[in-house]
């Protein structure tokens, strides 16, 4: 596996673009970035395309903007949790785990 | 970026992405930290993934400097007198038209280097970039030395940067801020007349288009 950035995953533009600050990738805590390499490892693995993962995070992240816009004041996931849900639809999609393997199911 | 930026930081991404700001509570955070343990724990226990090559594959993306799309911009204003006009007038646009946009909510000015005037950029305050054309900011470029030294003595600096000016020639410093960022267009080198569009985008760096370099006639 190349350890070179992705561009496509680098680059991956609207919704679903990676949080950045003048051009920096924003990591607000350590689990963030461990659920961004996990993500993208196994994409680099072969274990899915890029727009496999992606298409569920753009649906992921719609999904919250318009449940957003009918109740403004709720708090939201963030990016990364949104990224974390996607990951594991791919792995079941994949499968390449079981859901009963997955611990989501302890945090939803 | 140590001192995350005084003059108007909301302003740095004046559409706001919500996803900017930390929003979890401690109890979150630990469910979600548990929650990526047992993943990685999961995939490490199938042989999928090592912890070294994740925390590798983190760094390589923060370390990504990402595309010069700059360097296209210029290569055709250089070819096309129509573009750069356009460039020059009005560059958020013009540089649209090239199909490279993520700039959120901050204007695009390009500065042409001619043989009288060459163009510094610098943000003195903070390390505002134009990151969607020039990708990742330079080490330097966010210095407290550099950001300082610019604007008092950019000869100096342009010197250190091993670019000795004529007198003749006046230094402007363009200081970017939250809501304006600064390219420079470099002078195309004498000797490539002939060359075609991608030919020329292959000359021009990062360093030509923050104006501490011109640009040489041939790839180093």
């Amino acid at each position: 596996m190349k350890l070179t950035p992705n561009r496509n995953i680098s680059n991956t533009e609207g919704d679903a673009a990676l949080p950045r600050k003048n051009g920096e990738l924003v990591f607000h805590e350590a689990w963030e970035r461990r659920a961004f390499a996990l993500a993208v490892v196994l994409c680099e693995q072969g274990h899915y395309q890029w727009d496999e993962f992606r298409d569920h995070l753009i649906a992921e992240i719609g999904a919250a903007d318009k449940a957003k816009a009918e109740s403004p004041d709720t708090s939201f996931p963030g990016y990364y949790e949104h990224w974390l849900a996607s990951f594991e639809k791919v792995l079941i999609e994949k499968g390449i785990c079981t859901p009963d393997q997955l611990p989501s199911k302890t945090t939803k | 970026m140590g001192n995350e930026h005084s003059h108007g930081s909301s302003a740095h991404s004046a559409a706001p992405n919500p996803y900017l700001e930390k929003h979890t509570t401690p109890e979150q955070t630990e469910a979600l930290e548990n929650r990526v343990r047992t993943l990685e724990s999961l995939l490490i226990k199938k042989g999928l993934v090592s912890a070294e090559t994740l925390d590798k594959m983190v760094e390589t993306y923060e370390n990504d400097i990402g595309p010069l799309n700059g360097a296209k911009v210029v290569a055709r204003a250089w070819i096309d007198p129509a573009y750069k006009e356009r460039l020059l007038k009005d560059a958020t646009p013009a540089i649209a038209e090239l199909g490279f946009s993520g700039l959120q909510g901050e204007h695009m000015v390009v500065v042409e280097n001619t043989p009288s005037v060459h163009n510094l950029v610098v943000c003195t305050l903070c390390s505002c970039y134009p990151w969607p054309v020039l990708g990742l900011p330079p080490a330097w470029f966010k210095e407290a030395a550099y950001r300082s030294r610019s604007v008092v003595d950019p000869r100096g600096v342009l010197h250190d940067f091993g670019l000795t000016l004529d007198e003749s020639v006046a230094v402007k410093v363009w200081d970017s801020s939250a809501e304006i960022r600064y390219m420079v267009l470099p002078e195309r080198p004498a000797g490539t007349e002939g060359m075609g569009e991608e030919e020329l985008v292959a000359l021009v760096t990062r360093d030509a288009m923050l104006g501490v370099a011109k640009v040489e006639s041939r790839v180093a």
